[in-house]
């Protein structure tokens, strides 16, 4: 068996034997996935009860109601009773309903002869969405009547005689709005919490790979089992592949792991199985990379655990670990792409809504640059490692 | 008072590592920031925007589609880019404007405007309502400048600005929101809602890897050699725990004061917002002296409670409000007290509460930390006791 | 430990009298600070050579050189006619380095660490694992084979810390202080492991600053101070050097310095050498000087509390050589 291979099972059963090792490298993610993916269930669509309370009873009102009621708007809306606007105002003040319509008296009347009632639609504070939600239907129904009032006025203003507004507005009242929304699918898959925090999370626990790998080199130094490995007929950079390939293995099984676990017991989806295998294997010759920069940069063991810490947190805030960076602003989100995590996380996060594996190319490589770049600072501080 | 001397002996030694200030301080500032930020946009809904040709028609609809105050409108140069943003979650929906759109509509045609949604259509109706909402207006006024062409000599563009002025100065038809109350019953996204949890959070997490350094202390034998001295073992468990109290303290005072002059956070009646910070301090310290007993090794202490710590603080809503999960989650998110802080934190600053309203978490609160620094106690000495 | 001298024998066959190990001008700064300063010694097969000084002589340093775990500036190491040094490991299959500390991994057992450090010596297979099996029996933990190496106790750490460096059967045996805050008993049983294998024909460097074990234990001693190998030789041949002086230990209280200079200026006496409150001379005849010695002690208003006086020996050797004496 080689020296490399001796020393990094070596390091391994150590590592292994280090429990605080298999909890944050194994448990933790998966136990952490798991509460999420209880909090979260399924793909969350928007939902809120409404009420509409009809002081009117006329005919146009009875359109409104009719529309909100439609089976198109069933999965947006739960349309309840209420008995009157002071019992809409308590149950939309108590949470009860997301928001109310209350149409006045005379409503419908007003229309028909031109006059102006407003709807009132009962909002909020908590509820700013579901108030949204209700005003913009409002004035989605209302729109339709508004195109013939503003059409006749608009003739009217254009030079129309005044007397043949009832002409006008019959004419008007034929016709119909002449744009129109429709919904397609942009052949994406929405993204679910499990499916992002799931690989988020792995991320982040594997990255503590860093600091048992950083204390790990420190003990055998300070232990003097190093000296011991310099007095043996093996090379110089012997030592630095076992202890690398020790890191690599344990960051690569971490993250796999918790790949295999959540997409077998929680349902979530990575992507595409090479793609995810290439982007693990990136992940951990980063971590290499990260592990070696501590141990050069750092001179105690304190020290080793404190850096390996600060860079664990500082990336994975950064990346979005820990918050949907979806949802950040764009500073937020370009600065995430200055992290190896950040790019793991785009990738899977593309993967998830249903790109094929080519989005995994752009991602790679910048990890692996990332990794790289580190390997190549940790060389350049290494003399302060070895005393030679 | 010896218990003092023990505490400030390990207050000194505890500072001086910098790694550990950084938790204490710096780590929770980028949190609250971090998520302050994130949560303070998300109440509206986000939509991109493909702008078509920049003729009069589209770009009107454009504008009117990134004027409306229930969207955060984003352009994007292609349909593809569009896309890509709604599929990382960037967006909830994405409007295509049609390139054919003026010619479609000054020649009378009715013409549909795609709006791309991931996933199925029923689950996006949010979105798709509000931008419904302004098509449609927007197409109110091209139907009533059409229509005044028709029936007029004036040319279509002056119609359309006088339809657009119109609708907009003389609304015919109106809806008016009324918003019923003033105080609500969740913290307000943004600032205001991270900093509090985050607060409660970190103090919880950085207590209980604290305790590594208790068991740090016990390994060193230094407990062993201070009981040697004419010191009773209760006099060390009050000075590990006055030490503790006074670090969660600080940086309680640490986040709330940054949190106030950084990030606006008004922290609500102070003498409520004092007992508070007070209160979950002590459960922090609880918890902190427990984890310091029930782990063996440092290294254990650190890795295993920050996990619990997380854990904890997620089913308590410290990372997404509990109005967003199932009840029987939420639920179970009371059986730990970082609910029940987030509770009465929601109270002091969305509801403006004082130390009446709030009376019933603190005592909750208390029963928390009374029992988790009984048991803490207990273990320590005999833990001190016993070799 | 048990004694099997097969299990000892070296690998290479060497006749008695080959040089074994042969370090010439041996140099190595730390900054400014110079540690090793031109050190040449050379060791046969089945010689145990000694390198005597105090704590900072540089004995560490020049074995870390010899090992090839520190790069020279200046000098060469050869064992068995191959070089050694940081950058040619092949040669180190013929060390076995005992360091001064215990050296073995804690959360492993004693098997484990001794499988681990064989394959890094190229052992394999049932080979590795006989050969783990005879030094555990040598060393005498057979039956504690399979337990952590954190449950020993110090002397089964330090057999142990031994035990790890023959498994390659080397050629080249270098302990570094080996004794150092080590209890008498195992002390003793370090001592006569070493003494056994020197026997069954392993050259052994052993580095010490205890008199009594160099005296005991190796054939030729090496002194070595600040850096310099100031003498070399047998202990007969060294303590010759200092001829028929006698050294005069004495403890003792009050105005040291001056006590000391009106030591200096008696006759006959060579060395005074003070420190906290012990005062050593080196003196001709000491049971006839010991009278006068006293005498100006009391005169100065030094009390003494405890004198010995001892015949020529390899601290009086350092004595005379370094003007300061071999404390520990």
């Amino acid at each position: 068996m080689s020296a490399v291979l001796a020393i990094a099972i070596k390091d391994l059963r150590q590592r292994l034997r280090d429990r605080s090792a298999i909890v944050l490298g194994f448990v933790a993610p998966l136990a952490v996935a798991w509460l999420i993916s209880m909090a979260f269930g399924s793909a969350a669509s928007f939902h809120t009860n409404v009420a509409v309370v009809d002081l009117d009873r006329g005919q146009v009102a009875a359109g409104f109601t009719t529309f909100v009621k439609s089976p198109e708007l069933a999965k947006l809306l739960t349309v309840t009773s209420a008995v009157n606007a002071e019992d809409a105002k308590a149950k939309v003040a108590k949470g009860d309903l997301g928001a109310a319509f209350v149409i006045p008296a005379g409503y419908s009347d007003a229309v028909t002869s031109g006059n102006n009632r407003p709807i009132t639609v009962l909002t909020s504070v908590d509820a700013s969405i579901a108030g949204q939600v209700a005003r913009s239907l409002a004035q989605s129904f209302t729109a339709q009547i508004e195109a013939v009032q503003l059409s006749v006025n608009a003739a009217v203003s254009a030079g129309a005689p005044a007397a043949s507004v009832g002409q006008l507005a019959a004419e008007a009242a034929a016709l119909r709005l002449p744009e129109q929304t429709i919904t397609q699918p942009a052949g994406t898959k929405t993204l679910t919490a499990i499916n992002y925090y799931a690989p988020a999370m792995g991320i982040f626990f594997s990255f503590f790979a860093i600091g048992f790998g950083a204390r790990g080199f420190f003990l055998e130094r300070n232990g003097g089992t190093l000296d011991r490995l310099a007095a043996a007929p093996i090379g110089p950079g012997t030592i630095l592949m076992g202890k690398s390939l020790a890191t690599f293995v344990y960051g690569a099984a971490s993250l796999s792991t918790v790949a295999l676990f959540t997409s077998l017991i929680f349902g979530a989806y990575w992507g595409p199985p090479l793609a995810v295998i290439a982007l693990i294997v990136a992940l951990a010759l980063t971590i290499v990379g990260m592990t070696a920069l501590v141990i050069t940069a750092a001179r105690t063991e304190r020290q080793s655990e404190g850096f390996a810490s600060m860079l664990t947190f500082g990336l994975v805030l950064l990346g979005g670990n820990f918050i949907f960076v979806g949802g950040a602003p764009e500073m937020v989100r370009t600065l995430a792409l200055f992290t190896p995590n950040g790019w793991a996380l785009r990738a899977l996060t593309d993967f998830s809504g249903g790109a094929d594996w080519t989005a995994v190319t752009t991602p790679l490589i910048a990890i692996l640059a990332f990794g790289l770049g580190t390997g190549v600072i940790a060389f350049a501080l290494r003399r302060r490692v070895v005393n030679q | 008072m010896t218990a003092l001397a023990l505490a400030v002996a390990e207050l000194k030694r505890v500072t001086r590592d910098r790694t550990f200030m950084f938790f204490i301080v710096l780590l929770p500032i980028l949190v609250i920031l971090l998520v302050g930020v994130t949560t303070s946009s998300s109440s509206n809904i986000r939509i991109g925007l493909v702008p078509g040709q920049s003729t009069p028609l589209a770009t009107q609809l454009g504008n009117d589609l990134q004027a409306d105050p229930a969207f955060t409108t984003v352009r994007y140069s292609t349909r593809a880019k569009g896309v890509d943003a709604l599929r990382r979650g960037e967006l909830q929906a994405v409007v295509v404007i049609p390139t054919t759109l003026d010619a479609d509509l000054q020649s009378g045609r009715t013409t549909q405007i795609p709006v791309l949604v991931s996933g199925a259509i029923e689950n996006n109706q949010a979105a798709v309502t509000g931008i419904s909402s302004v098509v449609a207006r927007h197409g109110a006024t091209v139907q009533a400048a059409l229509f005044a062409t028709t029936h007029t000599s004036r040319a279509f563009a002056e119609n359309l600005v006088t339809a657009r002025t119109l609708q907009r100065e003389a609304p015919v038809v109106a809806v008016r929101t009324e918003v019923v109350n003033s105080k609500g019953v969740v913290l307000p996204v943004g600032y205001s809602y991270s900093a509090p949890t985050m607060l409660v959070l970190f103090v919880f997490l950085n207590a209980v890897a604290g305790g590594a350094a208790i068991i740090q202390t016990r390994k060193y034998g230094v407990f062993a050699r201070a009981l040697a001295a004419p010191i009773r073992p209760r006099d060390l468990v009050l000075g590990e725990g006055l030490c503790y109290f006074a670090l969660a303290l600080i940086q309680s005072v640490l986040i709330v004061v940054v949190g106030a002059v950084m990030f606006d956070v008004s922290w609500g009646d102070p003498a409520a917002a004092v007992a508070l910070v007070g209160m979950w301090a002590l459960v922090g310290t609880g918890a902190g002296i427990l984890s310091g007993t029930l782990f063996r090794t440092p290294e254990q202490a650190g890795a295993i409670g920050p996990a619990v710590g997380i854990a904890f603080a997620m089913l308590g809503g410290c990372m997404w409000p509990l109005e967003i999960v199932p009840q029987s989650v939420r639920l179970a998110g009371h059986a730990f007290p970082h609910a029940w802080a987030v509770d009465a934190w929601t109270n002091l600053l969305s509801r403006g509460g004082g130390l009446a309203e709030i009376g019933g978490y603190l005592g909750i609160l208390a029963a928390y930390a009374v029992g988790l620094l009984a048991i803490a106690s207990l273990r320590l000495r005999r833990s001190l006791v016993t070799p | 430990m048990t004694e099997t001298t097969d299990s000892f024998s070296p690998s290479t066959a060497m006749s008695q009298g080959t040089t074994m190990l042969d370090a010439r001008h041996l140099t190595r700064r730390f900054g400014t600070r110079v540690a090793v300063d031109d050190v040449s010694f050379h060791v046969a097969y089945g010689e145990t050579y000694g390198l005597l000084g105090p704590n900072g002589a540089g004995k560490t340093t020049s074995i870390r050189l010899v090992c090839g775990l520190l790069s020279a500036h200046g000098g060469e190491v050869t064992v068995a006619g191959m070089p050694v040094s940081t950058t040619e490991p092949k040669s180190k299959a013929q060390i076995g380095y005992v360091p001064q500390d215990v050296s073995l991994y804690p959360d492993l057992t004693a098997r484990e660490n001794l499988t681990f450090f064989g394959r890094l010596y190229r052992l394999s297979g049932s080979a590795l694992r006989q050969r783990v099996d005879e030094v555990l029996e040598l060393i005498d933990l057979s039956d504690r084979g399979n337990d952590r190496v954190e449950s020993f106790s110090g002397g089964m750490k330090r057999r142990l810390n031994i035990g790890a460096s023959l498994l390659h059967r080397p050629s080249l045996l270098v302990l570094d202080e080996p004794t150092v805050g080590v209890d008498p008993q195992s002390r003793h049983a370090i001592l006569e492991s070493i003494r056994t294998l020197g026997s069954a024909g392993l050259a052994v460097v052993y580095t010490t600053h205890y008199m009594e074990e160099a005296e005991k234990l190796c054939d030729r001693i090496g002194i070595i101070d600040h850096g310099h190998l100031i003498a070399e030789g047998t202990s007969r041949d060294l303590v010759s050097q200092v001829g028929k002086k006698d050294r005069i230990t004495m403890s003792a209280n009050g105005s040291l310095a001056a006590f000391a200079e009106a030591c200096r200026s008696m006759p006959g006496i060579e060395r005074v050498d003070i420190a906290d409150s012990s005062v050593q001379l080196l003196t001709e005849d000491g049971r006839l000087r010991l009278a006068q010695v006293l005498e100006a002690a009391s005169r100065t208003g030094t009390s003494v509390k405890s004198v010995e006086v001892d015949e020529p020996d390899l601290e009086a050797v350092f004595l005379h050589l370094t003007g300061t004496a071999l404390r520990e």
